[in-house]
């Protein structure tokens, strides 16, 4: 059949209208998917929105992902004006057929870069006093306002993305760029980001792109954190460094580029967390159990999975150094003196009293506090309730703080002794064949 | 109690047999009917679609059923005025598709189709101040395209082009924990990109810098039950990945880490009997891209029958040799 340019035209428009105003109409749709439909029918909307549900009629796809391919190439070859919402709308689009389409992220990047160097560009002259000053502190604060909507945006089409496409490498290594560039050594959204993405990868334990996301978070903390303790101990005089980590090696333009220009060196620069960021995030030996408890627990409950133990290796690399680096002590427990960041210390932090139990129940509930302001997990189905509670109760309070090898070699015994799964076993033994290799030298 | 790995399963009536002949008329074929809608589905990346057929063709010894001045002339109608090359005629230059339009022309022995200081010049410009490049003038960054830029330029013999010692030093910023790379600083390791970096290594003349056993361990956990590769923990086996790590492993010394066996009847499995071409995994649909890399990955483990290839380039080593290009290996 031979359908007109003129066709194909007002047919895709109208579909990606028709996407756009499902959303609009319906924000807490959950699951999209293809409606299996070889008729053309032009005369109706391919677009189907039953409860929470949006069906895409199949006969379309075939026209829509090459011209919206094709929009995107016309404005890059500036031979047809878009404007940037539009933009945002068709890539959009695009990641809800396709989550995994390169040029789609590309574009969206290339947004991200405008925008943060509109909020980073020096305002207009201000030779007045007073009420320029006044001009300048409310200016500043929309611009923030702005970037941390942005970001919370693309947080949201980043979990979007991973939802709809297993192990997602470009949705999430986006969101790591989104998280380098418009947050650097921001303590508040690394940790914010932690917690709510406990809920999600307990509910997707094959996906290694979403344990690789917590992977960097922890490392990213670490480093801040560790900053904050080599410093003085007073929150006033933290000073981040983030050129001493190459993902904030500034990208500067190159007289041939136009678009890949100050993205970090422009970007926020990350203010001191204020005392209240700081006594949020928990110490670093807290983090590290509980991203640990977090790991035993699901390895115990998913037995067989990969991705599981690979996370485990990733996390006791990283807790083994930041330990040996630091001349952390061997034996730990509240009662050893502790560095902590803040100089309230750790005493005032419910976490320390029983470090297992009470701390796993905050983060839980802290958890559910994040998951309320954010719309993105609800795919995920946030009431389902969690088998894990009731066996983490009958374990018995967890053993005592961050792991060392010891404890690691009879976490793996441990796994083998009660282990029914041949894989769990293979992946137990490889595991511990690794700390002999990698971490005990 | 227990999960399914993710995995394949090869069914016994499966091939076990190397098609080759098949294979060569399967890509003679290809895109012979132009408005065939896969193939104009796949405009945006022809010119590495040329690569993938004609090396594939070169190495089962059948390059000359291919139409050489068709080709050439194609390629040098996607030269653009700033140097790169276009995936196709009207498409925005690319590094991915200079690199291909220089693979594909080195086996024709046949570089001066294009104008070759521009497309240094291109090169040169995509290299940041970081060391890292750009794919093209819209600035994406990513491990793949600093391997693209030094392939380029030493199939050119002019790698003194760029600043060498601050591209290594942006791709060794992204080695990860276990030994592997991924597309920027912080991002996942995946197979691909520790092709690339790998590759990238070897022509920079810097494989020393590789950890060969912590890396070589992470890509021979690669291979699953049922002799497939797979590109990340977690993921299905892909034919594909016969190649990004086998010719990583082949790189740093580690080749003899993987069962060679298991994968050559993986690879075997992935063929068409009927159509020829091979598949990501068995019983899906052929492709070229597909096609290429499960030759190759049989030409790394030994296939008599298979011309040698060049692990790094991914082209056939007689090329290479006629070129005076000898890439570092690890042994």
């Amino acid at each position: 059949m031979a359908e007109t340019e003129n066709e194909v035209e007002v047919l895709v428009q109208r579909v990606v209208k028709d996407i756009n105003n499902a959303f609009k109409r319906n924000p807490n749709i959950d699951e999209i998917g293809l409606i299996p439909c070889p008729e053309v029918r032009y005369n109706r909307s391919p677009i189907v929105l039953v409860e929470n549900k949006l069906g895409v009629e199949s006969w379309c796809v075939k026209y829509l992902l090459p011209y919206v391919h094709n929009k995107l190439l016309l404005y890059r070859q500036r031979k047809q004006w878009l404007d940037r919402e539009a933009l945002v709308d068709i890539t959009c689009t695009l990641l809800l057929l396709n989550p995994d389409f390169t040029t789609a992220w590309n574009v969206r990047r290339w947004i991200l870069q405008q925008v943060l160097r509109e909020c980073s560009s020096p305002g207009p002259d201000r030779k007045e006093q007073g009420d320029g000053d006044r001009h300048d502190a409310a200016e500043k604060t929309r611009l923030s306002e702005h970037l941390h909507r942005v970001l919370h945006e693309e947080m949201k089409v980043c979990a979007d993305a991973a939802g709809r496409y297993p192990s997602n490498y470009n949705a999430w290594s986006h969101r790591i760029w989104v998280l380098q560039n418009m947050a650097p050594g921001n303590l508040k959204v690394l940790h914010d980001e932690l917690s709510s993405m406990r809920q999600w990868v307990s509910m997707h334990v094959s996906d290694h792109s979403g344990f690789h996301y917590r992977q960097f978070l922890l490392k990213a903390l670490v480093r801040e954190l560790s900053q904050s303790l080599s410093s003085s101990s007073s929150p006033q005089h933290y000073h981040p460094q983030p050129s001493s980590n190459p993902s904030h090696s500034p990208h500067k333009a190159n007289p041939h580029h136009q678009a890949n220009g100050e993205a970090t060196a422009a970007g926020p620069c990350p203010s001191p967390p204020s005392p209240e960021d700081l006594a949020l995030v928990p110490a670093l030996p807290q983090l590290f159990h509980q991203e640990v408890e977090l790991c035993t627990d699901l390895i115990k409950s998913f037995p067989g999975h990969e991705t599981l133990w690979c996370h485990r290796r990733h996390v006791f690399y990283l807790w083994h150094h930041w330990r040996r680096d630091h001349h952390y002590g061997q034996g730990f427990g509240s009662e050893s003196p502790q560095p902590n960041h803040t100089d309230a210390g750790l005493s005032s932090h419910p976490h320390t009293a029983c470090p297992g139990g009470v701390g796993l129940d905050r983060v839980q509930r802290r958890n559910g506090q994040a998951q309320e302001g954010q719309d993105a997990m609800e795919v995920d189905g946030v009431g389902v309730p969690d088998p894990r509670d009731t066996k983490r109760l009958k374990r018995g309070p967890p053993g005592p703080c961050p792991p060392a090898l010891p404890s690691e070699h009879s976490f793996v015994a441990s796994v083998l002794d009660s282990c029914r799964s041949p894989e769990q076993g293979r992946f137990a033994l490889a595991y511990r064949k690794w700390l002999d290799s990698v971490i005990g030298q | 109690m227990g999960t399914q790995v993710k995995d394949v399963v090869i069914k016994s009536d499966a091939p076990s047999a190397l098609l080759l002949d098949k294979h060569a008329d399967y890509i003679a074929a290809y895109g012979s009917k132009k408005d065939d809608y896969e193939y104009t589905l796949s405009e945006y990346l022809r010119m590495s679609g040329i690569y993938w057929g004609l090396t594939v063709m070169d190495l089962m010894g059948q390059l000359t059923r291919m139409n050489q001045q068709e080709i050439s002339d194609f390629i040098k109608s996607c030269q653009h005025d700033c140097g790169g090359v276009s995936a196709s005629i009207g498409h925005d230059p690319h590094v991915l598709y200079t690199l291909s339009a220089v693979q594909i022309l080195s086996l024709y022995d046949n570089v001066n189709v294009l104008d070759v200081d521009k497309v240094v010049e291109y090169v040169r410009g995509l290299q940041q101040e970081d060391g890292s490049f750009a794919g093209d003038k819209w600035g994406e960054i990513d491990t793949r395209f600093s391997f693209c830029a030094v392939a380029t330029l030493a199939l050119l013999g002019r790698l003194d082009a760029i600043n060498v010692d601050k591209a290594v030093e942006f791709v060794l910023s992204c080695m990860n924990f276990d030994g592997g790379f991924g597309c920027r600083p912080g991002s996942e390791s995946h197979a691909g990109q520790i092709y690339c970096c790998t590759g990238f290594l070897s022509i920079a003349g810097q494989l020393h810098q590789v950890n060969a056993d912590l890396l070589g361990w992470w890509l021979c956990e690669r291979q699953l039950p049922s002799g497939g590769l797979n590109g990340r923990p977690e993921k299905l086996p892909d034919v594909c990945y016969s190649w990004w790590v086998l010719a990583s492993l082949k790189i740093i010394g580690r080749i003899h880490w993987i069962d060679k066996s298991k994968l050559r009847s993986f690879i075997l499995a992935c063929q068409d009997e009927e159509t020829g071409g091979f598949a990501d995994r068995p019983g899906d649909m052929v492709d070229p891209f597909h096609t290429l890399f499960g030759v190759a990955g049989l030409s790394l483990l030994g296939e008599g029958q298979i011309k040698d290839v060049n692990p790094v380039l991914c082209m056939p080593e007689d090329v290479l040799e006629r070129l005076g290009l000898h890439p570092d290996l690890l042994s």
